[in-house]
């Protein structure tokens, strides 16, 4: 299958501190590939690297074949970035920046128009085309900056963190643009910290942790590297959870209590279900499941650290200290 | 390049005429200078002035003297005139200035994220900030030129079209210059509070060492000496020649300098600018 991004060794410097350490993979064509990793891991430094923001300390990278240091004018030609700030000018309309944002691709004045209103409809914005960016909530401004990265119809599109500081619902709208999008063919390359993101979008992912990549596969393919799954048991009375716990171990299970469940950890959950059901014929149970492995427990695995770390300062409440300094 | 640059320079006359507060704000400055430096400094009030004990004859004979001692040395026997068409070369200064501060800003809102990573030559994101300045410039000046009249300031009898063209090139020369270094300037700085800092060390004593507000026989040799180099004592001198006739021994000597004055400080900015782009 056709590479369409390939990035090889790359490296990016900052006053000696490694931020990006030697960075290789490619991305095929209408592939959605994914940069899991938490604050630091090098995320953005490596899109901003790909999309001729940043000059590799060492290293390439190739978009459509264009190398990202020789020829970056190519690059930016074939390129959407939603970059993991925003950009879009909250000053003017909606229309204004996605209008003069296809202009500056080329577009002439009727095709600018013509293709503005498209990718605004297409965004859900198009009823609030002609107001202020200023009055956008959060998962409208971002729809904006997607809509702004696809005047010129790239072929690859970078998406650095596209739901930080969305609420959940604004985040599945924002899934769902992402899934149209690549229903339409477009290579997909998304970075993100939220591990269901990564799960439910990606082709593959790419585990990133301090500037390398660890780990290279599709969901399934990475959560199979972990052994064993979880079977949850919700006893009808709380109080009991004790007492299951118990019951369970005495069998030879290995048992924790988490958040009003009993949870085991097992090599296979379908050959030991029977066994939990026989063992706690005596209790009132409300619910049983098996949890598949995700991609959390894989990177709790690889790095030994959880993918939160500390949480994220919300973008947005920087971006409105900035326009009320303005006024 | 030329396309990028039409639609980014267009932005950013679209952006101005928007924001009217900006707007009235930046005349509101130079109308008060005027006001304040020439109605309230007119030389002939002190003239005006009357003397106990002193018969009329003579007050009438000193005042005469008095008249055309001023009329020598400002080329008008009104103050408020001289500063007036000083203030359009301060004006082209506190703009080019002001011009500079939206870079600042944009890289800030991340805006120039955007055009670095558009497929437009980084020269046109330079060239439009400089352009959209001495669009500004010309509109403003235009506007403080008639408010200037309005307010009583007195034009030379033989006035014609092309002493106002001659005008507004040496100001577009000027603004020229001054927006080009203070834009390149500007891409390399990434706080604000630090580029009016620059503008407050630079605005204030560039205006004061020029023939703006003071012709240049007044000033002690020193500072006649930096009022010379200065480009807005130039493009005023100019402006006072061609609008109000107040004589200059060598205008195009002023036309010259200007020009590889601002040329100079293109090329600066230009570089200054590539350097600031760099990078994102
Ligand atoms: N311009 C810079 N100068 C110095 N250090 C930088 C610069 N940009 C990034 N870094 C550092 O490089 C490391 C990686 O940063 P990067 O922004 O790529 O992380 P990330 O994976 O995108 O994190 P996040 O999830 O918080 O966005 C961080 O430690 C950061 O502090
Ligand atoms: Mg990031």
């Amino acid at each position: 299958m056709e590479e369409v991004v390939k990035a090889g060794g790359l490296v990016k410097e900052f006053n000696g501190f490694r931020a990006v350490d030697g960075v290789s993979f490619s991305i095929r064509r209408g592939e959605l590939f994914s940069l899991l990793g938490p604050n630091g891991a090098g995320k953005t430094t490596t899109i901003k690297m790909l999309s001729t923001l940043l000059t590799p300390t060492s290293g390439d990278a190739y978009v459509e074949g264009y190398s990202v240091t020789r020829e970056p004018g190519k690059v930016r030609r074939v390129i959407g970035l939603v970059p993991q700030d925003l950009t879009a000018d909250d000053e003017m309309t909606g229309w204004d920046n996605v209008y003069i944002q296809a202009r500056l691709y080329g577009l002439s004045r009727g095709e600018a128009q013509a293709r503005a209103r498209e990718v605004l409809e297409l965004m859900g914005l198009w009823d609030a085309a002609r107001r202020r960016v200023g009055t956008y909530s959060g998962g409208m401004r971002r729809r904006l900056e997607i809509a702004m990265s696809l005047v010129h119809e790239p072929s690859v599109l970078f998406l650095d963190e596209p739901t930080l500081g969305l609420d959940v619902q604004s985040r599945r709208g924002l899934w769902r643009v992402v899934e149209e999008l690549k229903r339409r063919g477009v290579t997909i390359l998304l970075t993100t910290h939220y591990m269901e993101e990564a799960e439910a979008l990606s082709d593959r992912v790419a585990i990133m942790h301090r500037g390398r990549i660890v780990e290279v596969g599709s969901p399934e393919e990475l959560k199979a590297r972990v052994r064993g799954e979880t079977i949850y048991v919700e006893p009808l009375d709380p109080g009991e959870l004790e007492r299951v716990k118990n019951i369970l171990e005495e069998n030879g299970l290995e048992a924790h209590v988490i958040e009003g469940r009993v949870a085991l950890r097992v090599e296979r959950a379908d050959t030991v279900l029977p066994q939990v059901a026989s063992a706690l014929q005596g209790v009132r149970v409300k619910s049983m499941s098996i949890a598949k492995p995700s991609l959390e427990e894989v990177f709790i695995q690889l790095t030994g650290e959880t993918l939160s770390g500390e949480e994220h300062v919300d973008p947005f409440s920087f971006r409105r200290m900035i326009r009320s300094v303005r006024r | 390049m030329l396309s990028a640059t039409l639609v980014l320079t267009w932005r950013e006359v679209v952006k101005w005429v928007r924001r009217r507060p900006v707007l009235v704000m930046s005349l509101v400055t130079p109308i008060f200078w005027i006001a304040l430096f020439g109605k309230s400094y007119n030389l002939l009030n002190l003239v005006q002035l009357q003397v106990q004990g002193v018969p009329q004859v003579v007050l009438e004979q000193v005042r005469s003297l008095l008249s055309q001692a001023v009329e020598k040395i400002f080329g008008t026997t009104d103050y408020f005139t001289y500063v007036a068409t000083g203030m359009l070369a301060v004006f082209a200064l506190f703009q080019s200035m002001f011009g500079a501060v939206g870079v600042v800003f944009e890289r800030r809102i991340g805006y120039l994220t955007r055009l670095l990573v558009a497929p437009i030559p980084r020269s046109s994101i330079f060239f439009s900030k400089v352009l959209g300045s001495m669009f500004r410039i010309s509109v403003l000046s235009l506007v403080l030129f008639t408010i200037g009249l309005l307010m009583g300031m007195q034009l030379k009898p033989s006035i014609g079209p092309a002493d106002l063209l001659g005008t507004w090139g040496a100001i577009m020369l000027l603004s020229l210059g001054l927006s080009s270094l203070f834009t390149g300037m500007a891409f390399n700085i990434t706080n604000q509070e630090v580029l009016f800092a620059i503008a407050n060390l630079v605005n204030l004593p560039l205006m004061f060492s020029s023939s703006a507000l003071f012709p240049l026989d007044q000033m002690p040799s020193w500072l006649q000496t930096v009022a010379r180099v200065n480009p807005i004592s130039h493009t005023a001198d100019l402006v006072r020649y061609l609008l109000i006739g107040k004589p200059l021994p060598e205008p195009l000597a002023s036309v010259a300098y200007l020009m590889a004055l601002s040329l100079v400080l293109l090329g600066i900015g230009y570089l200054a600018a590539q350097r600031g782009m760099r990078e994102a």
